[in-house]
């Protein structure tokens, strides 16, 4: 991974299943340490993953840690690691031979291949339970062979699909837990498909949203939550007596909603600043604590953008 | 567990060379003849069954060439034509080892990898169907030619080493030509054809009832077919199609004709358009696997 490349660059990348068009004129560059690819059923996400993989043809271009994905997917597929949601495993075998397995067929020697696995297996919590038959593993040891199958080769990006489906919600902390350590002791890049929108704002930094094939944001978590382009909605913290505060900014001409008794969420008449909220505060005799503009949660945010329209074909969203 | 109880055994970018992408499908050949080691039921146990009739084959041949009894079954020290027609008669019995281990090992090769998912496993790798195409079909093809090459081919050195004489080896050497002909015949048809089965539905027991039904039912209507209707229909019958290129080449005779009716070109066209076929099945699956069995969540 070299330093000025971003880790996925796409240029009018489009592919077209007969007449369905699956990803639309795409242009666009990715980066991050681990970014959420969000977007319903449809969205062109799987497709994108394969192009990105070099196992489908595209047109336009693709490229993953500077490699063309067309001509160099091989070379691809060996610096990216794929923990895939589904069961991928081979009948009858430890997750030691697994791993083991899946590090020579990247093409590492059979002792390094062997030294890997077990660090794999170990990193992800398997511990003396890696000699056992995968068939019979829970769920959750399951959701850890793979995710240690796809870091075994030594990846410098990782494309975890729905890597916490189907897990308790111990289970999947611990998984959330491994996965936002991964960049910062493996040095690896993470790319998170998943459909849960808590994961996301809990590990990811940057976000990619995709719709009818076409990607309708790219950047940080921070920017799609507080891209709502209005400095009139503010989230205020005092010390007590927020209902107070409330009725004095409701008398101010302000839309105010209590949330706890210390918080309110307030939405400023038009040409107000948030020297409204100081004065009424003021005249109230209570102390701010905390005063931002109110920002969406990730969910309230995918949801507002895939309601907007979207970008024109071609147009880089980054 | 919380991110500091993460059990890490240190970590160091890997530096070395990766092996080459175009010597990978030997780590899957690898693989599959481990596989196919591993426990008795999958070879061992039919391996042992062709060394045992190996070793009838060797013990006849030994017998029928062997002079004090050839002259003890008042024959004059003739030469017996049965020891060079051992392996002729063999063969079928190595066939039928092949197609048992057809059954059990060959037929649910991609079935049963559909089945587990993997084909993700594999092309989310530098994997390119022809690696797993080749690596399986190197192992398949390593695992029956010790069924049904090595045996033939062991048998005919016996016979060329039970020779008395110079002359009688120069005129007994082409057995060994025909016995790794018709072990490699053989070997393909029970290595390659049911693999093609096993590419033609995911599942691991119906893959290998359609080899079963096809080789023995539809195999048997063919052949009855070809006794009584016209001959070139008894080469769809595998088991005939290699009979004949088998009696063929070792000149048997009955009553001074071929001892099947069947043409060898005829039986070699069906033996190779069988093979053909199921390698474009197999790959037609593999390619297909590549493009759907990788993706994001839908």
């Amino acid at each position: 991974m070299t330093a000025s490349a971003p880790l996925i660059e796409l240029d009018r990348l489009a592919k077209h299943y007969g007449v369905i068009i699956a990803l639309q004129d795409i242009t666009a560059a990715f980066d991050g340490k681990i970014i959420g690819l969000l977007g319903p059923n449809g969205a062109g996400k799987s497709t994108l993953l394969k192009c990105l993989l070099g196992l489908l043809p595209y047109q336009g271009r693709a490229r993953v840690l500077g490699l063309d994905a067309m001509t160099q997917g091989g070379e691809i597929r060996d610096r990216v690691g794929y923990m895939p949601e589904q069961e991928a495993f081979l009948a009858g075998m430890n997750a030691v031979e697994l791993c083991t397995y899946a590090a020579e067929l990247s093409g590492l020697p059979r002792n390094e291949a062997m030294q890997r696995a077990h660090a794999a297996l170990y990193y992800a919590g398997l511990e003396e339970k890696r000699y056992q038959p995968i068939d019979g593993y829970s769920t959750g040891m399951k959701q850890r062979v793979k995710l240690a199958q796809a870091l075994v080769h030594d990846p410098e990006i990782l494309f975890l699909d729905e890597p916490t489906n189907g897990l308790d919600p111990r289970s999947r902390e611990e998984m959330l837990d491994l996965i936002v350590e991964l960049p910062v002791r493996r040095n690896c890049a993470i790319v998170l498909s998943t459909h849960l929108l808590p994961d996301v704002e809990r590990i990811c930094d940057h976000a990619v949203i995709m719709h009818h094939g076409t990607v309708r944001f790219a950047g940080t978590i921070d920017t799609l939550r507080g891209a709502r382009g209005r400095d009139s909605e503010l989230l205020v913290e005092v010390k007590a007596e927020a209902a107070k505060l409330g009725a004095a900014l409701t008398a101010a001409g302000a839309t105010c909603r209590v949330t706890s008794p210390i918080a309110l969420e307030v939405d400023l008449p038009a040409d107000a600043t948030s020297q409204l909220v100081f004065r009424a505060a003021r005249d109230a005799g209570l102390q701010i604590r905390e005063l931002g503009v109110r920002r969406d949660s990730v969910e309230a945010a995918f949801l507002r953008v895939l309601g907007e329209p979207p970008p024109p074909a071609g147009l880089g969203v980054a | 567990m919380s991110a500091g109880q993460i059990h890490d055994l240190g970590y160091k970018r890997y530096v070395g060379t990766r092996r080459s992408l175009g010597t990978r499908w030997t780590v899957i050949m690898r693989h599959q003849l481990a596989t196919a080691w591993h426990g008795w039921w999958r070879f061992k146990i039919w391996l042992i069954g062709a060394l045992m009739i190996t070793a009838v084959g060797a013990g006849v041949m030994y017998l029928a060439t062997n002079k004090t009894l050839q002259m003890l079954a008042g024959m004059g020290g003739r030469q017996v034509s049965f020891a060079d027609g051992a392996l002729a008669i063999l063969m079928p019995w190595y066939g039928r080892i092949g197609f048992v281990v057809g059954v059990f090992l060959c037929s649910t090769v991609v079935a049963g990898d559909v089945q587990s998912g993997a084909f993700t496993f594999y092309f989310a790798r530098s994997m390119r169907p022809r690696d797993y195409l080749l690596g399986k079909l190197a192992a398949l093809v390593i695992l029956m030619a010790l069924l049904l090459l090595a045996g033939p081919v062991l048998l005919a050195i016996l016979r060329l080493g039970l020779c008395q004489s110079t002359d009688e080896v120069i005129h007994t050497l082409p057995i060994l030509g025909k016995a790794a002909a018709v072990g490699a015949l053989g070997t393909m048809v029970y290595a390659v054809v049911p693999l093609g089965f096993s590419a033609l539905i995911a599942n691991r027991r119906y893959a290998m009832a359609l080899w079963t039904a096809y080789y023995v039912v539809v195999g048997a209507m063919a052949a009855v077919a070809g006794a009584f209707l016209h001959p070139m229909i008894g080469a769809l019958d595998l088991s005939t199609a290699l009979g004949a290129v088998t009696l063929d080449l070792f000149e048997f005779r009955m009553l001074g004709r071929h001892a099947v009716e069947l043409p060898i070109s005829a039986a070699l066209i069906s033996i190779f358009a069988h093979a053909a076929v199921a390698i474009a099945i197999v790959r037609w699956r593999v390619r297909g696997a590549q493009h759907a069995g990788i993706g994001g969540s839908s």
